[in-house]
């Protein structure tokens, strides 16, 4: 476990060696969200409702999904598939570590980074934009929401995972072209830019059949309260389902990929 | 003559770019569908606001799919062109810009032109048939004042890419500024109008994305006043100017780091 608290403490200092690669991160998040709200603005300025949220809740979902952009979406494995597409994996292979705990430790790392920097964000924005606040209003709410953010964001680390390791089969342009379609999926198919269920019902069906929604829509409703404790508890479980095939996947795909893993590049 | 010298050498990174992506034939078809991916859901996304609002902004949905359209043509053609951008860091902090320099060609062509991505072609002409179709009427003058502001467009888009390789002389960063402007770029997806007027403003005449993206969908649809289509063709002209002048006085400062 030490170790694993010294690579979170050196992944941590490494980012902050490179303050102006968060920062100007963070400035384009910031454009983003703006991009984002002021389309709301501009929409809600005309219409009171749309798909059942008003203006408030609609500014408070972006704050939410905002937040969880950070938790979840915040990593440093993505880079994952550049050592396996490079031949850096093997650092890690002839060293008494779990690479997998390794990636966790600098995720978190990044992710308590960015955390700190969406807190210091979110109150300059509140202050600027004057954003309305919307918070749980149960401590039962706010214990569902911060274990299912937190199964989302392992969620996620499984999922990306999976994405990296299609470099052991395919190294070409260091395994991104995979992880370039799932992020355009992610884009729009989380609810990152706004609530999936202002699409029609059998879209929206649709796409709670994919695992992009557990990232940051379904915490999100959670949030806002917008789900019945049936709908919080079959949302959770097919996250977790979605969390059990991932490491599973993970599992077999990292037996299978180091069998075929040709250290390309060393 | 000269002419002839950079239209071969574009020609010939050209099909050094087309060479390389199909020998990697897997990875473009992911980068080419990645890309159709992320027009059709945002037109997906519109589409659903069809039932949702009839008018935002004085335009309708179906108006807001044009300027959408709009935004991905002049989006992609910068990207066809001068994708160079993306790899141009390498060159500053290695110090292989020196080699750029040596060169009986202009630099900034070398550095802007020196990738041109096959793969925003596919995106590029479905965006123009899917325009075209959507299009009901355009007269003559709305076609021919839609070109103008196009290629007001361009010349706008040739600016920022200089002013970011620029930046890149001055500072070896390039990677941040381009995805910035990329980033504020999309604020133009729908018409700046929808903002607030501090906002439009800066869209307009700071970083002038308004420029590049809203204007020329405004003449295709009529709207564009003529005293604002002159506006728009001084400042550029007056904006290209000023970049070409900052990348003169960057490149007396360029220190051929690392060479």
């Amino acid at each position: 476990m030490k170790k694993y608290w010294q690579i979170f403490r050196i992944s941590w200092q490494n980012t902050l060696v490179y303050r102006l690669n968060l920062v100007m991160w963070r400035v384009r998040l910031i454009i983003d969200f703006l991009t984002i709200y002021w389309f709301w603005w501009a929409v809600f300025t005309q219409y009171q409702l749309i798909g059942g949220y008003s203006q408030v809740t609609m500014l408070a979902y972006l704050l939410v999904a905002s937040f969880l952009r950070s938790l979840v979406f915040s990593n440093s494995s993505y880079s994952a598939c550049v050592e396996i597409a490079n031949g850096d994996l093997n650092n890690y292979l002839v060293r008494p570590i779990n690479y997998f705990y390794n990636w966790l430790a600098r995720d978190w790392a990044d992710k308590i980074l960015n955390l700190l920097f969406f807190s210091v964000e979110v109150v300059l924005l509140v202050l600027i934009l004057k954003l309305p606040l919307l918070w749980p209003i149960s401590l039962g709410q706010w214990l569902w929401f911060i274990l299912i953010a937190l199964v989302a964001a392992l969620m996620y680390f499984f999922f990306s995972f999976l994405v990296s390791a299609f470099s052991f089969w395919y190294p070409e342009h260091d395994g991104w072209p995979l992880r370039f379609v799932m992020l355009m999926f992610l884009d729009f198919l989380s609810g990152m830019a706004f609530p999936l269920d202002i699409f029609p019902p059998a879209l929206l069906q649709l796409f709670k059949l994919l695992p992009f929604s557990y990232f940051i829509f379904y915490p999100a409703q959670v949030w806002l309260g917008r789900l019945s404790f049936a709908e919080t508890i079959t949302g959770f479980i097919i996250m977790l389902s979605w969390l059990g095939l991932f490491m599973l996947l993970t599992k077999l795909v990292w037996r299978k990929g180091l069998k075929i893993y040709g250290a390309y590049g060393r | 003559m000269r002419l002839k010298v950079y239209w071969l050498y574009w020609l010939r990174m050209s099909v050094m770019t087309f060479s390389s992506l199909i020998s990697t034939r897997l990875a473009s078809v992911l980068f080419l569908s990645g890309k159709l991916v992320r027009i059709s859901l945002l037109l997906l996304f519109l589409l659903a606001l069809k039932d949702k609002i009839t008018l935002l902004a004085g335009y309708n949905v179906d108006q807001l799919i044009i300027f959408f359209l709009v935004y991905n043509i002049f989006d992609l053609l910068g990207q066809v062109f001068y994708r160079g951008i993306y790899w141009y860091r390498s060159e500053i902090i290695s110090g292989n810009f020196d080699f750029t320099l040596t060169k009986p060609l202009n630099p900034l062509f070398q550095v802007l032109v020196s990738h041109t991505d096959w793969l925003d072609i596919p995106p590029l002409i479905l965006t123009v048939i899917f325009l075209s179709l959507k299009l009901s009427s355009v007269s003559l003058a709305e076609l021919l004042s839609f070109l103008l502001m196009g290629l007001m467009a361009m010349v706008l888009v040739t600016a920022i890419h200089i002013f970011v390789a620029a930046i890149g002389v001055l500072t070896t960063e390039v990677d941040h500024a381009i995805w910035i402007y990329r980033d504020l770029s999309q604020m133009a997806r729908f018409p700046v109008d929808i903002y607030i007027e501090t906002v439009r403003l800066f869209l307009t005449f700071v970083i002038p994305i308004g420029l590049i993206f809203t204007f020329p969908a405004k003449a295709l649809f009529g709207v564009l006043s003529w005293q604002w289509a002159t506006v728009a063709i001084v400042f550029t002209i007056g904006f290209y100017l000023l970049i070409i002048k900052f990348w003169q006085y960057a490149l007396k400062k360029y220190s051929s780091a690392s060479s």
